[in-house]
């Protein structure tokens, strides 16, 4: 049973007062979903025009700038979106100390794969 | 009643195409505290003579005892009362069962008293009718609310969430010696936000309500925030905008629009909301 503290019904509901912020993080989400349209329409063909290739001519087409930018700027957008709608999805449903736990290794897990992801494109464009 | 299959509702007279489920398809009980489940009650007989019947379940919660709650089954006599789920209510209070406690007043849907969950939905009971339920019909109090006893929901928190956001003309200029003008488009703009009589039924659906309630302000505040904000003659926007900008109290929303769905005056409360967070963006950029 949830025993409440002593306070009045206003208290409550003011509780620590407005943070003042908050338009940034949901302002973002949306800039990235616009951003993200075209190069996820971009991959999706991509990878349907790709089903019979081999691997080095997969390679040989991601190796284009064209294609480099793209998937550079797919990744990045991807996993910034991904990180601001995890975020919201963490702080919706987890009430408890685990709640900023789950954000920070949410964020780090984030920028890890945009990382990965990144330097196994450029490594592939760079002929590294 | 238009049927529709468009993804946004505008207004709860939107019937949809392909009916929702009358309740999401958990076990009854599941993950409720011992002390809230829900038991089978007793069954009230219709009287005797009785030609045309229906059976209502209702929930009952006494807290003057320590049992749990329990759906009771009342077989009313449709042919002895009004049309309305409110009527078969009074109908229950006055010939069956004197014990049965629920809050009404105007019977036209204009005081927000008898706001409860209606075969799934939440509703004004006096603007239900009978006819419009399902066999058996079901009764619950608003959802998410601690109950004070049977169909009556503690709105505590939900008032003063409401006090918060200072409903109220608020203006530094000082008040003018006749009455405050306003050009008749400008009051247009408070066509669908003034008529909220506050039943709560919309804060009572919302799924971000439920999970942060503590801290999400909820549709009904929400839409009565954007009210004064889009009054002409308030001088307080910047003020109201700073207390409502934060990732919980108007962040929350995630334009889910169960609170359109169900708002037994017809308003939008997804559509005042959207339009706070697009007055923040005027104000950013």
């Amino acid at each position: 049973m949830t025993r409440y503290r002593i306070q009045t019904p206003l208290g409550r509901a003011v509780g620590l007062g407005s943070a003042k912020s908050g338009f940034g993080h949901w302002w973002t989400e949306r800039i990235t979903a616009i951003a993200l349209v075209l190069p996820a329409i971009w991959f999706a063909a991509s990878l349907i025009a790709h089903t019979g290739t081999d691997y080095e001519t997969f390679i040989h087409w991601l190796a284009k700038p064209i294609n480099t930018v793209m998937m550079v700027l797919l990744l990045v957008t991807l996993f910034w979106h991904a990180a601001l709608g995890l975020q919201v999805v963490i702080e919706d449903y987890v009430h408890s100390v685990a709640k900023i736990w789950a954000l920070i290794v949410m964020r780090f897990a984030c920028f890890a794969l945009a990382a990965v992801g990144i330097i196994a494109t450029l490594r592939i464009a760079l002929g590294a | 009643m238009p049927r529709t299959n468009a993804f946004i509702v505008r207004a709860s007279d939107q019937v949809p195409k392909h009916p929702l489920l009358k309740r999401f398809p958990v076990p009854r009980n599941f993950g409720v505290t011992p002390g809230s489940r829900i038991e089978r009650g007793r069954t009230w007989a219709a009287p005797a003579g009785a030609v045309r019947t229906k059976a209502f379940e209702i929930y009952r919660y006494d807290p003057d005892g320590d049992d749990n709650p329990r759906l009771d089954t009342f077989e009313v006599d449709l042919d002895a009362c009004g049309p309305m789920v409110l009527d078969v209510l009074i109908w229950i209070k006055n010939n069956v069962d004197p014990t049965l406690t629920f809050r009404r007043s105007c019977r036209e849907g204009i005081c927000g008293s008898c706001a409860m969950n209606i075969d799934g939905t939440n509703w004004l009971a006096c603007t239900r009718y009978i006819e419009e339920t399902g066999a058996p019909a079901q009764i619950y109090p608003l959802a998410n609310m601690r109950i004070i006893k049977d169909l009556v929901p503690d709105l505590t928190h939900v008032l003063a969430q409401y006090e918060m956001i200072e409903p109220w003309l608020q203006t530094t200029t000082p008040a003018p010696d006749r009455e405050r003008l306003q050009a008749p488009e400008d009051r247009a703009k408070l066509d669908g936000y003034y008529e909220c009589i506050l039943c709560f039924c919309c804060t009572s659906g919302c799924p971000s309500h439920w999970w942060n309630g503590d801290r999400f302000l909820g549709p009904a505040a929400l839409l009565q925030a954007w009210r004064w904000l889009t009054d002409s003659r308030d001088e307080a926007a910047g003020e109201r905008l700073d207390l409502l900008e934060d990732p919980f109290r108007l962040y929350r929303c995630h334009t889910i629009l169960n609170c359109t769905r169900t708002c037994p005056k017809g308003l939008n409360p997804g559509k005042a909301i959207a339009e706070i967070k697009k007055m923040i963006v005027d104000r950013q950029s």
